[in-house]
């Protein structure tokens, strides 16, 4: 049973990192049907940032790591300007290699600025263990899983009830109309990348005090985090946040019981069959986010 | 005009003779530059051992032209990104050999790349000198007889773990292995289980994990258990630092022992925070910075920066193998071509060098010393030097 719940725990803790990742990519679908392959990326950028802020400038943790969250929120605003808007309107595979030689300019820019050497960022949370019925774990997974209902709590205010987050909504579902009635929808298509941004660069303030950064991090969490925004129906972020914790949990499952080594593949293959049953996705629906 | 003539005659005479008479080695002072290839992971999660192979290439080459180059000939580096994998490292060759034109290659780092490479130096006939794979495929597929182009100088996991598992034996009984799913993890765990049935070591399970993982908590939660005396970690610096931390996190006391870089001022450097946190871990190994301390003491002063296992075996492999083979193919010969530089490294034999003798059998397999370094109170320690028999 400790067995089970420390494995749960493991899944729970994943599942944030993915869900908050393919939050954003999710968001910049849903608003802008672009599949952001560099995104992976915006979490290892918000990884350094913090290590920068708390680890370099000695910045609180909390204020180290809203500092991640905001330069990566203006990263994402600049990134919309400089590469997004000028490929928006052209073909998807003009979209996909844009994307993803921004993803590798990135990766070989953190080797080259930062070095290969991987960063660690323990903090008191990642340093102090708590017990929970017999499953030793540091506090800052504790941290990690209730700021994940903190801010997907937060979002789902913010998307429903909040003006832009409104606006990001019904642009999700018809892009032309809502400039038909005088939404800026340039304004919001960036707003959404700096959101999205933003919440890498969160999720990276959370996680490295558990994991290190380094500059290939990325990569693999893109696929998960697509692979979780393909489960939960394209475009739909709370489809995506709930298909993140599956691909979190099926992982720590499959690795604790099955195989470490294939723990991936056996993700993978849930995410297959779940798509054989439902190939509009867990929880495909026409309207977006 | 008759004295002139005979002035010039005599010029001349004494030329030609100061041409024939002198030895190759005199005739080659000077000339072009030997191009110097190397190769390993310069991207990808194995990205950091491929910087330290770099920054060692750089020392050396500045080092030695400093001095004047190598009997009068600079050294120029070149560079090819294996990102540790088989077919990158066949990219990397073809880019060194192709376009770069280098008369001879320091590499792979990497098991699996290394593999990947070997088909491909045979086929463009240019010299590899291995520094670090040590997957024991390796050894049946270099030599005199089946690929003349390869050399190594590290040892195998096979030659490792024979011994390694003696030292184990010793105090412990059981054994979980956790290792790269690579070349090098899967070669090494093969030849570890081997080891350990010889000398009676149960072992209990046998892990592996990519590269890059971020939480090893599941697998912790099955060696947890399988509950062995003891985990062999077959693993490197850049990993050894997370997992140690969710080692500790989960609550385990088990007995470490490793191959790969755990035993190392990288690791050390890495949790520099909690230098402890891996006190008692001891690996098999071939190189440590006490065996070079005016070297560590240089790329500290250079790179500000704990010095890299696998640069300095870039390091070795190019000081106590290339250099005594130009040297003598020079002297010999005159020339550094390619069958040159090879037919030389058949012959080099340096007695002493930090890591042991030098010197190539028949299978192009070099018997440097192994070493068991123990972490202790957060510094390293070599517990023995054991000298590899053929």
């Amino acid at each position: 049973m400790g067995d089970l719940l420390e494995q749960l725990i493991h899944g729970l803790t994943l599942g944030s990192l993915y869900a908050m990742v393919a939050t954003g990519l999710a968001l910049m679908f849903g608003v802008v049907r672009l599949v952001n392959f560099a995104h992976g990326e915006f979490y290892m950028l918000g990884g350094y940032a913090f290590w920068f802020a708390y680890g370099e400038l000695g910045l609180p943790y909390p204020a180290a790591g809203l500092a991640a969250a905001a330069a990566m929120g203006v990263f994402g605003l600049v990134y919309e300007r400089g590469v997004i808007r000028a490929i928006l309107a052209r073909t998807w595979h003009v979209q996909l290699i844009a994307t993803l030689a921004t993803s590798i300019t990135l990766t070989n820019l953190a080797i080259l600025i930062f070095g290969t050497q991987p960063r660690e960022v323990p903090t008191r949370w990642s340093s102090t263990i708590v017990e929970v019925a017999g499953v030793r774990m540091a506090w800052q997974r504790l941290l990690v899983l209730a700021a994940a209902v903190v801010i997907f709590t937060g979002l789902e205010w913010f998307v429903t009830r909040a003006k832009l987050g409104r606006a990001m909504r019904a642009m999700s579902q018809n892009r032309e109309a809502c400039a038909v009635v005088g939404v800026d929808v340039q304004q919001v298509a960036l707003a959404t990348f700096g959101i999205s941004a933003a919440l890498a660069g969160g999720a990276a303030a959370l996680i490295s005090p558990l994991f290190n950064i380094f500059p290939d991090v990325g990569a693999l969490l893109t696929l998960k985090a697509f692979a979780a925004v393909i489960v939960g129906g394209f475009g739909y972020v709370k489809g995506a946040i709930a298909a993140a914790f599956l691909i979190g949990l099926a992982e720590s499952l499959a690795a604790g019981y099955v195989s470490y080594a294939y723990k991936d593949a056996i993700a993978f293959v849930v995410m297959v069959v779940v798509l054989l049953v439902r190939p509009q996705g867990l929880f495909g629906r026409r309207i977006g986010i | 005009m008759t004295r002139m003539r005979q002035s010039v005659m005599a010029v001349a005479v004494a030329l030609a003779l100061l041409l024939v008479g002198n030895p190759p080695g005199a005739r080659a002072q000077g000339g072009p530059p030997i191009k110097v290839g190397f190769a390993s992971a310069m991207t990808g999660p194995s990205a950091i051992t491929g910087e330290g192979v770099k920054w060692a290439a750089q020392m050396l080459v500045d080092e030695y032209n400093a001095k004047g180059g190598i009997m009068g000939r600079k050294i120029e580096a070149y560079f090819g990104d294996n990102a540790g994998t088989p077919g990158e490292a066949v990219s990397a060759v073809r880019k060194l050999v192709d376009v770069d034109k280098v008369d001879v290659i320091i590499g792979q780092t990497h098991s699996g790349a290394c593999l990947g490479a070997l088909p491909v130096v045979k086929e463009l006939q240019v010299p590899m000198i291995i520094e670090a794979c040590s997957n024991p495929k390796i050894r049946d597929l270099i030599g005199k007889t089946v690929n003349e182009w390869a050399f190594r100088v590290n040892p195998d996991d096979v030659m490792l773990a024979n011994q390694f598992a003696k030292y184990m034996s010793q105090s412990t009984k059981s054994v979980s292995i956790f290792a790269q799913n690579d070349d090098f993890g899967r070669g090494a765990a093969a030849a570890y289980d081997a080891a350990f049935k010889k000398v009676g070591i149960k072992l209990v399970s046998t892990e592996f994990f990519d590269r890059g993982q971020a939480d090893y908590r599941p697998v912790l939660t099955r060696v947890k258990r399988a509950n062995p005396e003891a985990v062999l970690l077959v693993m490197l610096a850049s990993e050894g630092s997370v997992f140690m931390r969710q080692f500790r996190e989960i609550g385990l006391t088990q007995k470490l022992y490793a191959r790969g870089s755990m035993a190392t001022v990288e690791f050390l450097y890495q949790v520099k925070d909690s230098p402890n946190i891996a006190d008692g871990l001891v690996e098999a190994t071939y190189w440590t910075p006490a065996l070079d301390p005016a070297w560590e003491k240089q790329w500290l002063e250079r790179w500000k920066v704990p010095v890299r296992v696998h640069g300095s075996l870039a390091a070795i492999a190019f000081r106590y193998a290339l250099v005594p083979a130009l040297e003598q193919a020079i002297k010999k010969t005159g020339r550094t071509d390619r069958k040159a530089i090879r037919d030389a490294l058949e012959d080099v034999d340096v007695a002493s060098t930090p890591v042991g003798r030098i010197r190539f059998d028949d299978t192009h397999q070099a018997f440097i010393n192994m070493l068991l370094v123990e972490i202790n109170g957060g510094q390293l320690k070599i517990l023995e030097k054991i000298a590899i028999q053929p």
